[in-house]
């Protein structure tokens, strides 16, 4: 019996987009009787289950819930209704370098953002040095993070990221960052990942990247699983859905 | 209440996490400033001289109850406590407006953000408060050991201060006008807490209204203790206490009520 590690039960996540955020626009609003929220529907009822150790890949147009799936995984969002459960650590590679200050050295960034994703001193002093060996930053740890190259910023954050040793990794369209052969250590510490068990859950447009990497693939059309199964099929589905020659 | 328990747990879970968003608020701070953490004792120095100036050399405020202290120790003595109060509570309303990249990304017990923003500032006031001491060493104001009632004072201080901050950020997040409002009410409630006047100068028919402020009674408290050398009132530290303890749960309720949808509405 395969266990599942994460549950998607009836799941939809509407917003209250606020149409309003201060007084001055919220009072005449109220008085002339309109509604001060505007409901948006991201996600309708949708249910799907992953498996330990399976990559699923999510693939779909822009504005379709893919992200909004990850963000209720991350527990950062809950659902309108429906039930989720999650079970196990995650590590949100949503938002590389989540708090990094632009005026703290490389080290005491890696000690903040690490402390974020969850780790206790004692595991940001037993990955000190790995993280800062995989980033490749060297003698420059030690500089305030605002002297950095945008290339260096993302391979600092992503090698803290992926040091995390979650159980479940969340990744949203982040992995053109750095450099070729950065991007190369990047995919082989994925793979590294996936071979060790770790359940992944993956965003992108990326579609080459969903059939090689992913053993799943969701395709989400209109707050929807329009698809749900191999990666392939869920690629030809979605690109006959966007060209319909 | 096992709501509160609970975050109470939650947040020594993640006790590192807690530290470092103290530490990045204390360092980032003075980073690329020449005089540093100096500023922390600098501002409020200055504005003690400014105040003790208008206040005492013009418009000559007596000191009352302790005839002996200048004006410029009885005032310092409760500016340093309203200065921390009111500094904590604008840079906690804004803590999670600030953080609304964190808030939409990773998840973590939300009130850690309120609780590293009061402590960085208590860490200020820790520095700012050297001063104090070094010029009442100077004076050779008597103390006894009647000082030690400033712990219990500071923790309720403490208490209220996290009540209104965790209701302060949870509205600034939903509606922008809070953090304006909020330096507004400051404005006008340091004039209605005993901070540049002596408590005794209030008229005996609005006593009453100053036992239901806890920030005029725990400034109170601070002077009667270290420069009265005498104890607090006890009644009234009890009041204080209570009203306290009340703000901080009906603050916890609202943020737990809003903290759902934080990550929808920042």
């Amino acid at each position: 019996m395969p266990t599942h590690t994460i549950v998607f039960e009836n799941v939809t996540k509407k917003f209250q987009l606020q149409n309003h955020k201060t007084f001055k626009e919220l009072l005449p609003a109220i008085l002339q009787g309109k509604s001060a929220y505007q409901p948006f529907t991201a996600l309708n009822n949708i249910s799907f289950s992953v498996e330990q150790g399976t990559a699923l890949g999510i693939i779909g147009s822009n504005g379709s819930g893919k992200s909004t799936i990850l963000k209720l995984i991350a527990k950062v969002m809950t659902p309108t209704s429906g039930q989720i459960t999650v079970d196990g650590t995650v590590s949100p590679l949503i938002e590389l370098g989540a708090g990094f200050h632009p005026e703290l050295s490389g080290k005491e960034n890696i000690y903040l953002n690490a402390s974020i994703l969850g780790l206790t001193r004692k595991d940001i002093d037993a990955n000190y040095d790995q993280i800062i060996h995989f980033s490749e930053l060297g003698q420059f740890i030690d500089q305030p993070i605002k002297h950095y190259s945008s290339g260096m910023y993302m391979r600092l954050a992503f090698s803290i990221a992926i040091h995390v040793n979650p159980s479940i990794l969340l990744i949203d369209e982040i992995l053109t960052v750095g450099d070729l052969s950065f991007q190369a250590k990047c995919y082989a510490k994925m793979e590294e990942y996936k071979r060790k068990g770790v359940t992944i859950v993956f965003v992108t447009h990326d579609l080459n990247l969903v059939r090689d990497f992913c053993h799943q693939v969701i395709y989400m059309r209109n707050s929807e699983i329009s698809f749900q199964g191999e990666p392939v099929l869920a690629c030809q589905k979605y690109q006959n859905d966007q060209n319909p020659l | 209440m096992s709501e509160i328990w609970e975050e109470i747990i939650n947040i020594s879970k993640r006790s590192e996490l807690l530290r470092q968003m103290v530490g990045r608020e204390v360092k980032s701070r003075y980073k690329q400033s020449i005089l540093g953490y100096f500023w922390v004792i600098l501002n409020p120095l200055a504005q003690m001289l400014v105040m003790s100036f208008a206040f005492s050399l013009i418009l000559k405020i007596p000191t009352n109850a302790s005839p002996n202290i200048p004006y410029a120790i009885f005032l310092y003595v409760a500016l340093l406590p309203w200065n921390l109060f009111a500094s904590s509570l604008s840079s906690a309303c804004n803590s999670l407006v600030s953080a609304s990249a964190l808030i939409t990304k990773v998840y973590f017990p939300r009130t850690i953000l309120i609780i590293s923003s009061i402590f960085a500032k208590i860490i200020d006031f820790i520095f700012a408060s050297t001063i104090l001491i070094g010029y009442m060493l100077i004076l050779k104001i008597p103390v006894n050991l009647n000082i030690l009632w400033i712990i219990p004072i500071f923790i309720i201080q403490q208490i209220f201060t996290l009540g209104l901050a965790l209701f302060f950020s949870a509205a600034n997040l939903l509606y922008r006008d809070i953090q304006y409002l909020l330096g507004l009410v400051l404005f006008l409630w340091m004039y209605l807490t005993p901070v540049i006047y002596p408590a005794d100068l209030v008229p005996q028919n609005f006593r009453y209204l100053f036992q239901l402020n806890p920030m005029a009674v725990i400034i109170n408290a601070y002077r009667q203790t270290l420069l009265g050398g005498g104890q607090p009132n006890f009644l009234s530290l009890l009041t204080a206490l209570i009203v306290s303890f009340l703000t901080l749960y009906l603050g916890f309720l609202y943020f737990k009520s809003k903290e759902r949808v934080f990550a929808d509405n920042i």
